[in-house]
């Protein structure tokens, strides 16, 4: 059962209550998880898990400890605190020291609706059920995965402040295989409201990138035109490959520093009808609107109109640059001028790479924001406006900010709601992009 | 000599306050409690699920303590400590699996998750297309403790900062060091496993995970190189941090930093590689360790981390790599992060190749997959990361065996006129069959004529799996072999965190792709 407001309140009234030490942060989060599994067109694990997690973080003499515990029991609670204010005892100066937060003003956060609350047993399984069927009469292979999560996030800090949110997420992936391996699809989608989210569609798609990737043509590597379909462009962006942190930019490592101790803010890194935000009040997205100690969100561009306008900042490095702290990310990467669908790229392309899928992204230069990976599930060739032929996958290195730099960006699309195939669940909004250069480096036999 | 050195610079840190016992003994009484009922209330889940309909059950009722300290340069940045207790219920109803687990461990509780998770069962049962079958396993009553000296909970918690405030400062003295980050993170599980089967498992196990990251900063040209401590996770006590010599590790480190910022990048091309085991370890991971799963073999991870090349046909067949590569799976190797007694199926931890001399042989298993390839034992490779999470198979320790020579490091070198040798682990990535990969390292050092000469720098091998181990022509003796591992290999919908192991000697292998990942921003 998720914690409600009122429940919150009295764990972390009791918290705070328990706590001697000189300041406190608290945060409760809350979990009512549930999953179904598939693959080999068949059911495979399937569960659910509930629990609360109550974490502690005391300084005494601005010395800090933390301790956390799943117990709940006012004994486990009492204990939590004197472990934090121990360990806070048992600390040097913790130099960052900020007192915690007084009293914030939140804008209301919207990630939550209650049918997605009351996804039943039944139903689920039969609309998986469903999606195996497609992947049966098509003589495909489906694997997938079907989860429902419900989060309640609570803070509250000797200061005065408290902050109470929840947030419901349901999603579908899913990747269909053709029998004999030589071809693969995926597609997924999520949202905070189990009325946006069409399971069908998921399983079309998927099943019908199978069909139509079967047989790819392995093309030799190096660097050609592309169409990053979106989920392409979110595995790219969420892979931690370029980050906007702002300390590590002014210390010097970062790919928004520049030598002499500046930072790229105010550069024309980008091109110019890029605009790279944080607003988690986007209506498509509608994400968490507080961090674990209760700094509000800010919706903020970081790039506007391909310029870097700003960086993001913890409460510790805005009070040492005197700005405000960003709080929570929620990514917003828009076009200027409006967006153009992948089915116009594709008629207005003469020759390019549809990429619908990256895989295994890693850094391997921070100081250009370069990554490596692989394309997966999905790549064709295009020419004179038609999809050719499917291709076989590639592995690329590649930097980001170049990638997104002037001249590079050829067409951008319209920003629809992704989340990274990678793992990741928070969603971003991002468009399809059609770039003149990305730098393939090896071929890949996977399918 | 290091330690009296590392206790002089610690104690003018903090003063030496030792963490207070009795915070230890409320930890402990607080388990004892629950120690004096968890067979009742296991009792009270497999009758439950019996009841309810179900074939088989099991109930993981488990407590994790975890403490972790963050520092960079002269400050600490956080100190935590967290205990994770909970359990979760698998049931078998129909062929199908349901699972439901609640951090709330009491006999009502255990009762209700249980019928959640046979209703879960039941309900996914109507639509259910291959009903789950398990090998066999014979029940095991058990009581183990993983092999550590020195438990390190029980260690007073400044000892632990003095410990990396030291590291920091030893780091800093070198000119040109301009940051140093450095963590400890100690895991304790406390597992108890019972089965409908009747196994009744007690399992403790201590990990630990010392790290520390060195970066060197040119603010005149923009340029920044980090260099991290080559020694990973492993299985064992607080002895790993009084044993292993850190503060001369942070000195290398620190220089080699610097040096980063002048060595000479490399000239992409096909090079003789020398790679030390603090490098290797992470390809035979990526390479080997998940390409002979089996799950991904027959399609299960299809949706996420991906299938395998090493297709089910392919056992007893494949040539993975020359003749010198044996490769076993081992979950009793001392300190190694993915030893047990049992899995989380009740069966006992076992050793077995996977490669040898050069073929892929065999496969991991779990008492379900065993079954699909009509095995009639599992070996022993279910797990989960939390009372929380479903068991399923994991990774096992994977490692290289060493040569049957006393071959050194040097006498691989040697035996090179133009390469590179490689140490510490870098940048990593690899295809969703495992073909494809490309890694880098921490330094990379020329190799001519013999003889090691310059460091070098933004190196990165790209090859593919069969051909990089069938380009093995030396491995190192077993003075050269060297245990490191993982504390986070990711796995599995919903996605779980998996620790694990690999060992090996140095090895070398002729003629791999070299690639230079420096990236111009002008």
């Amino acid at each position: 059962m998720l914690l409600t407001e009122a429940d919150a309140r009295t764990i972390t009234n009791k918290l705070l209550g328990y706590a001697t030490a000189d300041d406190v942060v608290v945060f409760i989060e809350s979990e009512d998880y549930s999953h179904l599994r598939f693959a080999a067109n068949t059911f495979l694990t399937s569960g659910r898990r509930e629990g609360t997690t109550a974490r502690v973080t005391a300084w005494i003499g601005k010395r800090r400890g933390a301790a956390a515990t799943t117990d709940l029991s006012d004994a486990a609670l009492k204990q939590a605190v004197a472990d934090a204010q121990t360990f806070a005892k048992l600390a040097p100066v913790d130099v960052e020291y900020l007192p915690s937060l007084a009293q914030q003003s939140y804008k209301p956060g919207r990630g939550w609706v209650d049918a997605t609350a009351q996804i039943d047993l039944p139903a689920r399984a039969r609309q998986i059920s469903e999606a195996i069927s497609r992947s049966e009469k098509a003589n495909v292979i489906g694997a997938g995965f079907h989860q429902v999560g419900l989060l309640a996030h609570a803070s509250a800090t000797a200061h005065g402040n408290f902050h109470y949110e929840r947030g419901s997420l349901v999603s579908l992936g899913m990747t269909a295989r053709t029998p004999d391996a030589m071809g693969s699809g995926y597609f997924a989608r999520n949202h905070y409201d189990v009325g946006q989210l069409d399971t069908g569609r998921v399983a079309r798609e998927s099943i019908r990138r199978a069909s139509e990737s079967r047989g790819g043509r392995m093309l030799p590597a190096g660097s050609y035109p592309v169409i990053l379909e979106a989920q392409a462009v979110a595995d790219l962006l969420d892979s931690g490959g370029m980050s906007f942190d702002a300390r590590n930019a002014d210390e010097g490592r970062s790919v928004f520093s520049l030598p002499g101790g500046a930072t790229r803010v105010g550069t024309k890194l980008f091109d110019p009808r890029i605009n790279i935000l944080s607003d988690p009040w986007r209506p498509q997205l509608a994400t968490f609107t507080a961090s674990d100690d209760g700094v509000p969100a800010q919706a903020m561009h970081l790039v506007r109109n391909g310029v870097v306008e700003s960086l993001r900042y913890s409460r510790y490095w805005a009070q040492q640059k005197n700005t405000q702290p960003s709080g929570p990310f929620a990514l917003v990467l828009e076009p200027s001028t409006p967006g153009i669908s992948v089915e116009e790229m594709i008629k207005t392309t003469k020759r390019a790479l549809l990429v619908s899928r990256f895989f295994y992204i890693r850094t391997v230069d921070r100081r250009s924001a370069s990554v490596t990976g692989l394309t997966r599930d999905g790549v064709w060739y295009i020419e004179n406006g038609e999809i050719k032929y499917p291709v076989r996958n590639f592995r690329f290195n590649q930097s980001i900010v170049l990638m997104l730099g002037p001249g590079n960006v050829d067409a951008i699309g319209v920003p629809e709601r992704v989340a990274s195939s990678e793992g990741g669940t928070d969603p971003l909004l991002v468009p399809a992009l059609r770039l003149n250069a990305f730098n393939f480096t090896s071929q890949s036999d996977a399918i | 000599m290091v330690r009296r050195e590392f206790l002089k610079v610690a104690s003018t840190a903090v003063g030496a306050v030792a963490l207070a016992p009795w915070v230890l003994e409320r930890e402990a009484a607080a388990a004892a409690e629950v120690d004096a009922v968890k067979s009742a209330f296991a009792e009270a889940a497999l009758t439950r699920a019996k009841v309810l309909g179900a074939s088989y059950a099991d109930i993981r009722i488990n407590r994790y303590r975890s403490e972790a300290i963050v520092t960079r340069e002269r400050q600490v940045q956080n100190v935590a400590r967290n205990q994770d207790f909970g359990f979760g219920v698998r049931v078998l109803v129909n062929g199908t699996w349901g699972f439901a687990a609640s951090s709330i461990v009491t006999a009502d509780e255990v009762r209700r998750v249980t019928a959640v998770a046979v209703d879960i069962a039941r309900a996914n049962s109507m639509f259910q297309r291959k009903r789950v079958r398990l090998a066999p396993v014979e029940a095991a009553v058990a009581n183990w403790k993983s092999a550590f000296d020195k438990d390190p909970f029980d260690v007073p918690l400044d000892d632990k900062i003095h410990f990396l405030l030291a590291l920091n400062d030893t780091a800093l003295k070198t000119s040109g060091v301009s940051f140093v980050n450095s963590s400890l993170r100690w895991v304790n599980e406390q597992r108890f496993l019972a089965t409908s089967d009747g196994s009744r498992i007690e399992q403790y196990l201590i990990r630990g995970d010392p790290q520390f990251t060195v970066t060197a900063v040119s603010r005149e040209t923009g340029d920044f190189q980090t260099r991290r401590s080559l020694s990973g996770p492993q299985a064992r006590g607080y002895e790993y941090i009084e044993k292993f010599p850190w503060q001369a590790e942070a000195t290398k480190a620190a220089e080699e930093a610097v040096e980063k910022l002048k060595a000479k990048s490399v000239e992409p091309g096909r090079y003789d590689l020398v790679i030390h085991p603090s490098n290797l370890w992470l390809t035979i991971h990526e390479s080997a360790g998940h390409s002979t799963e089996l799950d991904r073999a027959l399609g299960w991870e299809a949706d996420y981390a991906g299938t395998s090349f090493l297709t089910p046909d392919k056992a007893g067949k494949l040539r993975f790599g020359s003749s010198l590569v044996n490769i076993v799976a081992d979950r009793v190797q001392p300190t190694g992060l993915a030893t047990v007694a049992y899995d989380d199926d009740g069966v006992p931890a076992q050793r077995w190749y996977l490669v040898k001399d050069g073929i892929f042989v065999d496969w991991q298993t779990s008492r379900e997959l065993a079954s699909l390839i009509d095995r009639k034992k599992s070996y022993g490779c279910t797990n989960a990361d939390s009372w929380r999470s479903v068991p399923f198979a994991r990774m096992p320790n994977v490692s290289l065996e060493p040569g049957a020579q006393d071959t050194s490091l040097d006498d691989l070198v040697g035996g090179v006129e133009k390469g590179i040798l490689i140490y510490g682990d870098g940048s990593w990535s690899i295809d969703q069959q495992r073909y494809n990969f490309q890694f880098g390292g921490q330094t990379f050092w020329e190799i001519s004529n013999g003889k090691v000469a310059g460091m070098m720098r933004d190196v990165a091998y790209q090859s593919r799996s069969t051909d990089f181990w069938g380009a093995c022509d030396g491995l190192g003796g077993r003075s050269t072999y060297e245990l490191s591992g993982s504390f986070v290999d990711g796995k599995g919908e919903p996605g779980q965190v998996g620790v694990v192991s690999h060992g090996c000697p140095v090895a070398r292998f002729r003629q791999i792709n070299v690639l230079n990942t420096s990236v111009s921003m002008t």
